[in-house]
């Protein structure tokens, strides 16, 4: 909108509030006041537009964000009784084929045997018992199957059945020291990864998952393993896992680093 | 007959200044809510624009008719989708409080009798219509509302509660799954919150229409409390832009007996 078209709006409000005036009680200075109030509230509507908001109030919003996390989290362990479990309503269809695939890589991640040698899941940090994994290894561990919604930051979700190893059994087949409150789920897709608290990561719907819709997973769904969860937003679920790093402290993520919320949580 | 009280004169009547229309909390609430509402509106729609549609991924979805068409980019805040989420999650909260020192004056202080429907305020709303419709003469009579504000009025903290606990069926769909089941699942928690806030914002756009073309002395009242009552809707015999009307119109309600 042009300054001259706002002129021309502003004095055609000026033209029926004085034709008020004229006809009603001229007690209130009614024009001034419109003038003022709609040339700031146009001015405000303009600027504000598709904008990120004032600068300054970056800070507040990284504020209500902390204080949301605690509400989160405090929300995760106070629903705890046996752990609030996500459901899959009555009748919903699986996503199948049209589950989104999706990686920040310029073409799908695969893992290239002849230069890296064979994948295996690394189970690092904080731990007595460091483990590499290898995907048959990690397939002979206790099994969990679920079928569960996938919740994407962008508002849509899906319906899949996962097989995979509960994060929990892989903390107690390494034997995750005290100390560790935070976990990274690192991969090889250009160094995405994504850190998460404790307690998410060992919420018994939280796997690393190798299979799903009974078929081991292809390269663009994160062959040949990722991290799943309903509890988490789907930026935070890792896919082309490498590495699971416990650690005392977080360690952002690749899209927590960008801008969204790090904790993530649904 | 007492002559002396007679004779003495009429005891002073102390020019008092009119109590205000609406109560500092009310007018404070309301402004701080144009604000908070605005923004939670159009970070919503850029929040919406990621994913236009309702339907679960491989399903279709009945009841939106719009499915996949984004909101318009200047109706939205928030530049990028985590901007706009930030300035949801934090603006919730404003919403969220004063939504709650609203109500929670509104009972303690008794406005809400001003608001709480009554016997007879259908047959007063249809005859606001028939008013409006120019099917009536003269404006209904009516007490601090006409019967068509006073409904909208009352409906909106219901529908705003209803957002809420759509927003937290949201948010929260595993750890407040409880909710997001009873609302009939996620798909049904967002289109419940999408439904709700057309059905407010559709109810503030009849209100400042209202405002501005019915009662611009309303604007005064929520401001600074004051209000003169022979220049209300009902005394002016008022309908939107009456003022601008043929003068015909306008006459005949000034000729009336």
């Amino acid at each position: 909108v042009s300054a001259p078209t706002l002129a021309r709006a502003l004095r055609l409000v000026d033209a029926a509030v004085a034709r008020l005036e004229t006809r009603e009680a001229p007690a209130l200075d009614r024009r001034r006041f419109l003038r003022a109030g709609g040339g700031a509230l146009a001015t405000a509507l303009l600027a504000a537009c598709n904008a990120q908001g004032p600068a300054g109030a970056q800070a507040v919003l990284r504020f209500a964000e902390r204080r949301n996390e605690r509400v989160e989290r405090w929300l995760l362990r106070h629903t705890r009784m046996g752990a609030p479990l996500d459901r899959v309503p009555g009748g919903a269809r699986d996503a199948g084929m049209s589950f989104p695939s999706y990686h920040i890589a310029r073409v799908v991640p695969r893992w290239d045997a002849a230069a890296r040698g064979p994948w295996a899941l690394e189970i690092a940090g904080l731990v007595d018992r460091p483990q590499r994994l290898a995907l048959d290894a990690l397939v002979r561990l206790p099994q969990t199957q679920q079928r569960v919604n996938h919740y994407c930051v962008e508002g849509w979700n899906a319906v899949a059945t996962f097989w995979g190893v509960r994060v929990r059994e892989l903390a107690r087949l390494a034997g995750a020291r005290p100390e560790a409150r935070y976990v990274d789920f690192q991969s090889f897709d250009d160094g995405y990864h994504e850190s998460w608290d404790l307690e998410s990561a060992l919420h018994p719907q939280t796997i690393v998952a190798y299979a799903k819709d009974g078929r081991f997973l292809s390269p663009a769904y994160g062959a040949p393993a990722r991290l799943h969860s309903p509890v988490k937003l789907g930026y935070k679920s890792t896919k082309y896992l490498t590495r699971v790093v416990f650690m005392a402290e977080r360690n952002g993520g690749y899209w927590s680093d960008r801008g969204y919320e790090w904790f993530g949580g649904t | 007959v007492d002559r002396e009280r007679l004779d003495s004169p009429a005891p002073a009547i102390m020019p008092r200044a009119a109590p205000p229309r609406h109560h500092w909390v009310v007018r404070l609430t309301h402004w701080v809510n144009v604000v908070a509402f605005s923004l939670m509106v159009a970070s919503g729609l850029r929040i919406f624009n990621a994913y236009p549609a309702f339907h679960r991924r491989g399903e279709g979805f009945c009841c939106w008719p719009l499915e996949g068409t984004p909101a318009p980019r200047w109706l939205t805040f928030g530049g990028w989708l985590a901007g706009a989420r930030h300035w949801h999650f934090a603006m919730m909260w404003v919403l969220v409080a004063t939504g709650l020192v609203y109500v929670g004056f509104l009972w303690l202080h008794g406005e809400w009798r001003d608001l709480v429907p009554r016997r007879g305020d259908l047959r007063d709303a249809w005859q606001m219509v028939r008013y409006y419709a120019f099917a009536r003469r003269d404006h209904p009579r009516q007490g601090k509302h006409n019967a068509l504000q006073k409904g909208a009025y009352f409906v909106m903290p219901f529908v705003g509660a209803e957002i809420v606990l759509s927003g937290l069926a949201i948010w929260k769909p595993v750890t407040l799954g409880w909710l997001t089941a009873l609302l009939g699942g996620y798909v049904w928690a967002r289109w419940w919150h999408f439904a709700g806030m057309l059905t407010l914002v559709l109810l503030a756009v009849g209100h400042v229409f209202m405002v501005l073309s019915t009662d611009p002395y309303s604007l005064r009242s929520m401001l600074g409390g004051g209000y003169d009552a022979s220049l209300s809707p009902e005394a002016r015999n008022a309908r939107p832009f009456h003022h601008l009307l043929p003068r015909w119109r306008a006459r005949a309600a000034e000729d009336r007996p």
